[in-house]
């Protein structure tokens, strides 16, 4: 949960990147990394991974913007592995998220393992007893660009098939299109919420 | 989960005079309090040379997942993890559900005496923010009040 700070006038928020293994999750913050601009502050981009370069524990990238007049907004942004066997992981990952990327792959044979993903993640916030309902996310359609990428009306009926849909993008991470876009609408979800939920307890 | 209360002037301060006690007594380098989904919430002594920030994450981890191996082994007592350096050792000590305290000292220190003075100030941790829990159960971040931007596109791709 987003940690504040009334008196040195700042504000945590931890965003998480989830989905599937090699769906582009740590390409989103390599592009982040790269090309963001008009930040007050950016990170080392850390990253824990296996000598094939494939995520071990995390991928990690801190970032300071100004979303708050008079208050600094550090944002953690977080990366899973996808690997099916680091769940207890990605458990660990998830402590104290504010905000979900979903990174999807739109390759019709990945289908099955974004499905088992997303599965995944609704058990992981319930054994941490995080209602899922509760917590902002949104969905990325990745790797757009391949010949094989399914129909993105077929990715929204098999992963934003519900009553109250979510924002989805498609997007081709490693040339960095959908990657701010799938940030920025995360970003306006989880402070949106806190701005409801603060609106409801001084009504 | 319950998260970490607002934390308001007096809590600050109780954390860092309690960090600061600490440095004093065990004459350590730096100390941390941090949460364990990563963030930091509170440091003093010699900062400015380390990377704060992802010491925070990595060590939230590590130790999270230190403590996961423990449960493995059937082991509920699971408070701290000692690492040695050559130049500076760390200690991480669990503080409540949310919150770790690390300390950063010289390798040369004994482990013994900044473990004797975290006890101290973990505790003192502790009393504060149930103050703080005490003082508002239910307060979360209160943005209405506060001039909250166009948060549309905070971040922004170079050209």
């Amino acid at each position: 949960m987003a940690i504040i700070n009334q008196a040195t006038k700042e504000l945590q928020v931890k965003v998480v990147y989830y989905g599937p293994g090699k769906g582009g999750k740590t390409t989103n913050l390599e592009q982040v990394h790269a090309n963001v601009q008009g930040v007050s502050e950016k990170g080392k981009l850390v990253s824990l991974a296996t000598s094939s370069d494939r995520t071990l524990f995390f991928d990690f990238l801190p970032i300071e913007a100004v979303a708050i007049r008079g208050f600094k907004t550090k944002f953690q942004l977080y990366t899973v592995p996808g690997q099916v066997i680091y769940n207890t992981t990605r458990q660990l990952v998830l402590r104290g998220v504010d905000g979900i990327v979903f990174v999807a792959d739109s390759q019709y044979d990945k289908m099955a393992e974004n499905v088992e993903s997303f599965q995944n993640l609704q058990d992981n916030l319930k054994s941490l007893k995080i209602n899922s309902l509760e917590i902002p996310y949104v969905l990325q359609y990745n790797k757009r660009d391949l010949p094989n990428a399914a129909p993105v009306e077929y990715m929204e009926f098999l992963l934003n098939n519900r009553e109250v849909q979510v924002p989805s993008f498609p997007s081709c991470a490693s040339r960095c299109e959908g990657v701010f876009e799938a940030l920025n609408m995360i970003t306006r979800l989880l402070l949106n919420k806190y701005i409801n939920e603060s609106a409801r307890k001084t009504t | 989960m319950p998260g970490l209360p607002p934390l308001i002037q007096e809590d600050v301060d109780t954390l860092e005079a309690a960090l600061d006690q600490l440095l004093l007594k065990s004459e350590a380098t730096a100390a941390l309090v941090i949460d364990k989904g990563g963030p930091l919430v509170s440091q003093r002594g010699t900062v400015d040379r380390f990377d704060t920030t992802t010491i925070s994450a990595l060590a939230a981890g590590s130790f999270c997942a230190t403590q996961a191996i423990a449960e493995l082994l059937g082991e509920p007592n699971f408070a701290s993890i000692y690492q040695q350096g050559k130049h500076h050792s760390l200690l991480f000590c669990n503080i409540d559900e949310n919150l770790l305290l690390i300390v950063i000292f010289k390798a040369t220190q004994s482990v013994g005496v900044v473990k004797y003075y975290a006890v101290e100030t973990i505790r003192r941790i502790m009393e504060q923010l149930q103050r703080a829990q005490e003082r508002a159960p239910d307060t979360s971040v209160d943005l209405v009040s506060m001039n909250v931007l166009d948060v549309s596109s905070i971040f922004r791709k170079q050209p």
